[in-house]
């Protein structure tokens, strides 16, 4: 599998690059080697070929049934949108404070499905949970990308600020107006996250498309999956026609107009979780500090570190999958390997994947294969893989070949593209290592040993202060993995402007 | 009158200027020349943290918003004149008022039709133009200018020099351009490696000073 790599190497003048390479794909062995590939499904085959007849099956005139569903996933995600933007640009004032700093990084790693599930107990299941499990997340990333954008556009000369000028005045005039298109650019794009994130909180109960779609999937009726796949691939292929400056506000009105579905929140229920739930049972028993340690040890040594260790595994697994099928998917997009047609079937085969959340395609593999490490490593492995890889084509379109270079597409690939982007390549995938150590540990839900497992088991036997504990630990190894992921970059010294990385985070 | 007295100056932690003394009389207009990297910058800035009060200063780069107009850019030096509440609404729909007070600056620039165009669709010269109208505006005696003017023809730099020197009463500018400076100023001061090499009124240079000059703002040297 490794193949490749040490062949670019041969001709590559950067042995940063190639020590971090050994280095992951050394972890990458001794993960795997610790990873559980089984099949537990009787016959894997005949399930994909049911789901994949499927197709055939699509009744649109079911649509209608959906409508509801398809307008409280925009609702939702237009509100959280919406306010998390607000949040974020207030937070990004005051990022430079250490401490503003320290509580987004635990905020923001911890997934909205983690979130869901925690105000799931507080306000049950209706739209003020929904609301919540994005907007805390999201304000969290979007203050700190909102922070280093700002940071970007500070070019403005000191001399010429008027120190009697409001500090207002000034950030209006000179800093604003060069950032604005970059700062609604990413704004954007992290709405489509947050339809993405609303569907997906569906799996939950929440009642949007990805709510549908698991009890679709759960019958049986692939017909009705392909179904909400289609209607949800059309929301966000036309987000631009939709959601733009004239229609958004106006989006916004009706939804908070609209918006419906808050019963069952109750102050009392919220007292009750910060001053009972979550605190350790054996304090909330008055027990003696012992028991409390005892306590403590026993989730640290049957939950915390299994889960540590097998969410770790997933990670480093998917990482080099990820990276390994990027370099084998950005070829099919790339000007210099494949002719127009297939360049365009390429193109659509990696926005589908682009597209379809990872946690979808892990619920789909997860009926193929039954629960293991493999239908999340395929999943984690190829939405991330499509992402970097449609990046990574768009780079190798860009690059400008002598005209006497190799007319062989093997040795372009491994002589002179691989090379010149490889970098690049590293970069992305460093950038992505936390979303999918994030996913990693959400994808406990569905069964699998990581972090989620024993947060979802947890809350199924309602131990809100195991819970918060091991939500803690989740935070604390993703605070872990970006670290490294800093250190790795600025090792590498990749130059990434803020605009490139946008899109990874 | 500006002061330095024995002063060294640096540039990110290395000297520039190294032990260097000036004066300059209130009323003055005086000319750097040096070639590139020859510490001009570092002095022009070192004058204007002097008395920041009463001096406009032009940086090289110009500190322009690109994404805003020609006439929002000028209106920057007024923003410590005004309540937020105005410059915010100035921001979104500019104020009549403000557009009578900045139309004239931008006609005496010959930049009159720009006055509405972002400064990041501007050439070079028109950048340069708007630095200088922002300066203009802000209506303090003393201009400290980083090479306002290398991006202008001839005729416009004539006019933009004549405009500048009737609303400053004191000007130091920064410049390669040995001719125009000559002809436009009343004193130049050469520099290079890091010391004055020369400084005299502008009447009172010889031929031999001129070459002289020449060769400090030669590049190739």
């Amino acid at each position: 599998m490794l193949i490749p790599n040490i062949y670019t190497m041969s001709v590559m003048t950067s042995s940063k690059n190639l020590n971090v390479t050994i280095i992951f794909a050394f972890i990458f062995v001794i993960a795997f080697i610790n990873a559980d590939f089984s099949i537990s499904t009787l016959d894997p085959l005949s399930e994909i070929n049911k789901f994949f007849s499927g197709i055939t099956q699509i009744e649109f005139s079911k649509i209608t049934i959906y409508y509801d569903a398809i307008i409280n996933t925009v609702r939702i995600a237009v509100v959280a949108i919406f306010v998390s933007a607000f949040l974020g640009f207030i937070l990004a004032m005051y990022f430079h404070f250490m401490i503003v700093r320290v509580c987004l990084a635990f905020v923001r790693s911890i997934h909205e499905l983690f979130w869901a599930l925690l105000f799931l107990q507080i306000f049950g299941l209706n739209t003020m949970t929904a609301l919540l499990a994005i907007i805390l997340p999201y304000s969290a990333t979007l203050g700190k990308v909102y922070f280093e954008i700002l940071e970007e556009y500070d070019v403005f000369p000191k001399e010429l600020q008027s120190s009697k000028a409001s500090r207002l005045s000034t950030f209006i005039y000179t800093k604003l107006p060069d950032a604005l298109p970059q700062l609604l650019s990413y704004t954007r794009y992290r709405f489509e996250c947050a339809l993405k994130s609303t569907a997906i909180l569906g799996f939950i109960g929440l009642t949007t498309l990805g709510y549908y779609m698991q009890g679709s999937f759960m019958q049986g009726y692939y017909g009705d999956v392909w179904l909400l796949l289609i209607i949800f691939y059309i929301i966000i292929a036309s987000i631009k026609y939709w959601f733009n400056k004239y229609l958004a506000p106006f989006l916004l009105m009706m939804s908070l107009y609209t918006l419906d579905d808050f019963s069952g929140f109750n102050l009392d229920n919220f007292m009750r979780f910060i001053t009972e739930d979550i605190v350790p049972s054996p304090i909330r028993k008055n027990e003696s500090l012992f028991e409390v340690y005892a306590w403590f040890e026993n989730i640290a040594v049957n939950e915390i570190m299994p889960g540590i260790f097998n969410t770790i595994v997933l990670t480093q697994v998917s990482l080099i999958m990820t990276g390994l099928l990027a370099l084998v998917f950005f070829p099919f997009i790339s000007k210099y390997f494949v002719n127009k047609p297939s360049n365009v079937f390429g193109n659509i085969v990696l926005v589908i994947f682009r597209s379809t959340p990872e946690y979808i395609l892990a619920y789909l593999f997860l009926q193929i294969w039954g629960p293991s490490m493999l239908p999340a490593v395929i999943a984690l492995s190829l939405h991330n893989g499509a992402i970097i890889g449609f990046i990574m084509g768009e780079q190798s379109n860009e690059v400008k070949l002598r005209s006497d270079s190799t007319k062989r597409k093997i040795e372009l690939y491994f002589f002179e593209i691989v090379p010149r982007i490889y970098s690049s390549f590293l970069a992305f995938l460093f950038y992505r290592w936390e979303v999918i150590m994030r996913e990693s540990a959400i994808l406990g839900i569905l069964g699998i040993a990581t972090l989620g497992f024993y947060v979802d088991s947890a809350i199924a036997d309602i131990r809100l202060d195991k819970v918060v504990i091991l939500l803690f630990f989740i935070a604390l190894l993703n605070i872990l993995v970006d670290t490294i992921s800093r250190k790795v970059r600025a090792y590498l010294r990749i130059n990434t402007t803020v605009k490139s990385s946008c899109d990874l985070v | 009158m500006i002061l330095l007295d024995k002063e060294s100056l640096y540039y990110k932690d290395k000297i520039v200027l190294d032990n260097i003394s000036l004066s300059i009389n209130k009323g003055e207009k005086v000319a750097l020349l040096g070639k590139s990297g020859s510490g001009k910058s570092t002095l022009l800035k070192r004058l204007y943290e002097l008395n920041p009060q009463d001096s406009s200063y032009i940086p090289q780069e110009l500190g322009l918003v690109n994404s805003l107009s020609v006439f929002h850019n000028i209106y920057i030096a007024n923003l410590d004149k005004y309540s937020t509440f105005y410059n915010i609404r100035n921001l979104i729909k500019p104020a009549q008022q403000e557009i009578n007070i900045i139309e004239p600056i931008l006609e005496e620039l010959y930049m009159g039709e720009l006055m509405f165009q972002k400064a990041g669709e501007l050439s070079g010269g028109q950048k340069q133009r708007t630095a200088i109208g922002r300066a203009m505006l802000q209506g303090h005696k003393v201009l400290l200018a980083d090479e306002p003017i290398s991006a202008l023809d001839e005729f416009v730099t004539q006019k933009v020099l004549s405009s500048i020197a009737s609303k400053f009463e004191t000007i130091v500018c920064a410049l390669h351009n040995v001719d125009v400076a000559l002809e436009y100023y009343d004193r130049v001061i050469g520099i290079k490696d890091g010391k004055i090499v020369l400084d005299k009124q502008c009447s009172h240079i010889t031929n031999a000073d001129t070459q002289h000059l020449y060769h400090v703002c030669d590049d190739q040297f």
